[in-house]
């Protein structure tokens, strides 16, 4: 009806486009993160919303934040610990143990929170035009916030039970390494944020990931001790997740220097998985209100 | 280089030749390989069937013009609602805007766990308002609103006129001149539906635009100026607004009645009758920019924006935004036709790149 040839053309309104701007499409990146700057406030307020709307169904609300790895940590002292007896040549399982649990958890709450990002935001993305991008961000800075205290926790727990730590000024290393931690996790958040919105069934699959993820990452074992091929060792180390927990490890309980070669690789993996995410993710942004 | 055709003066929304089309999953498993059904079958899901929502449309909507869009339920009503706000993109064809538009749809709850107060501040913040802003519009949300002390109950448990209510006077407060009703406000009551048209008459003035979707010719008689009526997602008519509701009225009556032939006939009759505009967008500019002025990349300098380039003409009066929303670079044709104003305006963020 609307095919444009000449004759049409003379009963067709000729609309100038440079006068009116196209809707709904994604913006250029410089103007795309000027706006997202602009929504900093929104961010805050959506996480706290969130950190508010989460717990306020339990009975014990904000409690089972702290409750839910302690809970874990005893059930892994007992089965690993306990039973198979991974904890030899551990010095102070019980904080090698619940440093681990902790810090884990974040990073998976971050990345199961910001696969849903999309979904559970789909009233606000109907509703609103703003950059999308602010919901993956918003979910990681509510894991944050709900971190903190269970961090406090967690420090006053490893320091109850013995052996002593030994407590030096690396304990100051935490506060680079959880942050290089978090930007890795916001990296991982954009990329399951897309591929979830593309293909839901890929939430099933995060949830198997995320169990091979916690063995690999030696939460509660020696990687050194357990883990006899040098391939897989090899693979394990790799991955970013060894490197934020030992360096917690080695910063909070033991008072070393942690080697180099974990500091680069966290490092590596934090900025280029925030990069690659954020591209990623910016590449679907129009197609966010398809449900 | 075409004169600047009169039809397209004060255009804020344009719709050129959209096409979309959703891909559903039905229950039947209408596949024809047997293969392919089965595994259907074994994985419980229903197939897959194309629906092709919109098909063609072409419109150009103008300032101060109060556009209904009629039609029965399935002929893309909501769908060109949701495409104008750009929620989705059209598969084919190009929506045009010279703000932002703000949707108001169906679905009453933003976050139903929250208060109505925490959604407000939500929703004016996700506009992109500053806090200081957003404790600014509050009040005028809440009285617009007329929830009274409800503002602080979860908004889960509002009805669905509270709901509505609540979203139509967040969207009001950020001074949108653009502004999409997809039969939100249907579910208002007496008092809401006065203060509401009140809100729009007042946007209108200030050269808004808006877009009422209903399936009632009452209501789109009584409130519009201009009419779209929609069939299986193509233009069946569009023109004044009493004509073209009366005519759909008289359609859906006889096909309600069961008179098939009659609703027919009526329906090609108003084919033939209405005028459904057919548009093209030039997109090239007459400075020979490869981008449109809006994309980043291309800088000019405001000499060159001289009035022998455009066509001069009056400038429109326009109230400036008190709040400004962001997503959609905003170029008043004021900017072009004149050199830039002597005094600051705060209207589009680009002209700070300027």
């Amino acid at each position: 009806m609307t095919q444009i040839d000449p004759a049409q053309l003379k009963t067709s309104i000729t609309v100038p486009s440079w006068t009116l701007g196209d809707v709904g499409r994604r913006t250029p990146p410089d103007i795309y993160f000027e706006q997202l700057w602009k929504r900093r406030h929104f961010i805050l307020a959506e996480s706290r919303a969130k950190v508010a709307g989460t717990t306020r169904r339990n009975l014990l609300g904000y409690a089972w934040l702290v409750l839910n790895p302690l809970l874990n940590g005893l059930g892994y002292y007992f089965i690993f610990g306990y039973l198979l007896n991974t904890s030899r040549g551990i010095e102070n399982f019980v904080g090698y143990l619940l440093i681990g649990v902790f810090f884990f958890q974040f990073t998976m709450r971050s990345v199961t929170g910001g696969a849903q990002s999309i979904r559970s935001g789909q009233s606000m993305i109907k509703a609103f035009s703003f950059p999308r991008a602010a919901l993956p961000i918003s979910v990681v800075v509510r894991e944050v916030m709900n971190f903190l205290p269970t961090f406090v926790v967690m420090v006053v727990v490893i320091l109850l039970f013995p052996p002593m730590e030994n407590i030096t000024w690396r304990v100051l290393l935490i506060v680079p390494c959880f942050a290089l931690q978090v930007l890795f996790a916001q990296g991982c958040a954009f990329i399951v944020a897309r591929l979830c919105h593309m293909v839901p069934d890929f939430v099933n699959i995060i949830q198997v990931g995320a169990r091979f993820w916690l063995y690999a990452s030696g939460v509660f074992f020696s990687i050194d001790r357990f883990v006899e091929q040098p391939v897989l060792t090899a693979i394990m180390k790799i991955n970013p997740m060894y490197s934020y927990l030992q360096i917690v490890r080695n910063s909070l309980l033991y008072g070393v220097d942690s080697p180099i070669w974990m500091w680069l690789l966290g490092t590596g993996w934090a900025i280029s998985f925030l990069i690659f995410g954020f591209l990623f993710f910016y590449r679907g942004e129009e197609t966010y209100g398809r449900a | 280089m075409a004169e600047l055709d009169p039809r397209a003066r004060d255009a804020s929304v344009v719709v050129e030749n959209v096409h979309m089309s959703y891909t559903v999953r039905t229950s039947g498993s209408g596949s024809r390989r047997p293969l392919d059904r089965a595994t259907r079958k074994l994985l419980g899901l229903g197939s897959k069937e194309r629906v092709h929502a919109l098909k063609g449309v072409s419109l150009v909507a103008r300032r101060g013009e109060f556009v209904g869009v009629i039609g029965a339920n399935g002929s893309g009503k909501s769908t060109l609602l949701r495409l104008i706000a750009g929620v989705e993109r059209p598969d084919e064809g190009r929506i045009l805007a010279r703000r932002q538009p703000t949707l108001l749809g169906v679905n009453a709850a933003l976050q139903s766990s929250l208060s109505g107060a925490a959604n407000i501040r939500l929703g004016c913040l996700a506009m992109g308002m500053s806090p200081e802003q957003a404790d600014a519009a509050f009040d005028e949300v809440v009285e617009l609103s007329a929830l009274g002390d409800a503002v602080y109950r979860p908004m889960g448990s509002y009805s669905s006129g509270m709901g509505s209510r609540l979203r139509f006077a967040i969207a009001v407060a950020a001074r949108p001149s653009i502004l999409l009703i997809d039969e939100a406000l249907s579910t208002g009551d007496a008092t809401f539906a006065e203060r509401s048209e009140q809100a729009m008459s007042q946007m209108l003035e200030d050269a808004g635009t808006v877009f009422l979707v209903n399936h009632a010719a009452k209501v789109i008689q009584d409130l519009c100026t201009r009419a779209v009526w929609l069939h299986k997602g193509e233009v069946v008519m569009d023109g004044e607004a009493e004509h073209v509701a009366e005519k759909y009225r008289w359609w859906a009556w006889n096909l309600a009645k069961g008179n098939h032939e009659t609703a027919e006939k009526l329906l090609t009759q108003a084919v033939e009758e209405g005028e459904a505009e057919s548009v093209h967008v030039l997109s090239t500019s007459p400075m020979h920019m490869e981008e449109p002025r809006h994309s980043s990349r291309v800088r000019i300098s405001p000499r060159h924006r001289s009035r022998s380039v455009v066509p001069e003409r009056e400038p429109i009066p326009v109230r400036r935004p008190t709040i400004e929303t962001d997503m959609l670079p905003v170029i008043s044709e004021n900017q072009i036709v004149l050199r830039p104003p002597a005094e600051e305006t705060p209207v589009a963020r680009h002209a700070k790149r300027r």
